[in-house]
């Protein structure tokens, strides 16, 4: 909730936002109606990745700043589909 | 505890006698749901054990998580009817961007909270979340070449095992430098900001989320990326 009304501020500013967060929180979420928002599949308290999974973590970012440009309307959500993961060895 | 029942005992990690920021969430599960839970969750640890893949471990979490976050026809405190949304005025690769999480990162020995909550460790802060949850917001400036060492998290709203191991799991500075170096983004923002999350929900929306916004602003972000956690 606390991002979530961070963002609304930050957008009615003019300044264009992603969020990346687990998708565990995704119902009182969408009902703050965010501008643009990337789910991941994770556990709480990890809404990148597992430590030390950079490989994850750069795919996300990416994902998400992607989602950045993109979006064309408020409410552009996105859940990716790779599942939570212990970071390869 | 002699007599306990089951629903009492799950009742507890959630800011109770035995709190588990991971499975403080067992507490908003129905009972039948819980037992199950934990049921399964004891054939996947010893699968684990066998196989060292603890894969369908923390699906299995989630899966929970996600029952007993999101329920279906949740009624939600915080909903609005209008949807506020910036436009990009220029390619992402030729802007600054900025980074702000609700993680309680702060530069080491610094103090992240407004009514001096720092005095608590992270345990003795989940004892004491009303105050948090009363107390107005503070964002923690965190210069993006700090070391992660000198970083600390407090913040009693959520597991931060994995934030205290690795930054990047809640607060990706390092890839967000990548991120500039490969030229995806124009320049992160050299301010990466924190806060905790726990905190009173009308005085962030009436008083700091604007002045955050302003302040970003005054600092050149022209876009940012925001980690709840």
């Amino acid at each position: 909730m606390s991002v979530g009304h961070v963002s609304r501020e930050f957008e009615a500013a003019g300044i264009p936002t992603v969020i990346i967060m687990s998708n565990v929180f995704r119902g009182r979420t969408l009902a703050m109606k965010p501008a643009r928002v990337l789910f991941t599949p994770n556990i709480m308290g990890r809404p990148v990745s597992a430590p030390f999974d950079t490989e994850r973590q750069r795919h996300v970012l990416q994902e998400a700043l992607k989602l950045l440009e993109t979006a064309k309307k408020p409410e552009t959500t996105l859940l990716l589909p790779e599942p939570y993961r212990v970071a390869p060895r | 505890m002699p007599g306990e029942t089951f629903k009492e005992y799950v009742d507890s990690l959630s800011y109770g006698s035995r709190t588990d920021l991971l499975f403080k969430f067992l507490k908003y599960t129905p009972e039948a749901d819980a037992e199950v839970f934990v049921q399964s969750l004891l054939r996947e640890l010893g699968n684990a054990m066998d196989t060292g893949d603890v894969s369908a471990l923390s699906e299995l979490v989630y899966l929970a998580q996600l029952a007993a976050y999101s329920p279906p026809n949740e009624e939600h405190r915080w909903k609005y009817d209008d949807a506020p949304f910036a436009t990009l005025k220029k390619p992402l690769s030729e802007m600054r961007v900025g980074l702000l999480t609700s993680s309680g990162h702060h530069v080491a020995g610094t103090d992240n909270t407004t009514e001096s909550l720092a005095k608590y460790s992270q345990e003795e802060a989940t004892e004491h979340i009303s105050e948090f949850g009363r107390a107005r917001p503070m964002l923690s400036a965190i210069p993006i070449d700090t070391p992660a060492d000198k970083l600390d998290v407090l913040q009693p709203g959520y597991d931060i095992r994995a934030a205290v191991t690795d930054r990047n799991t809640v607060m990706p500075i390092d890839r967000m430098k990548e991120m500039a170096a490969d030229g995806v983004i124009g320049e992160f923002a050299e301010t990466a900001y924190s806060f905790i999350g726990v905190t009173s929900q009308l005085r962030l929306l009436r008083e700091n989320a604007p002045e955050w916004a302003k302040k970003v602003q005054e600092e050149g972000w022209e876009a940012a990326v925001l980690v709840p956690v």
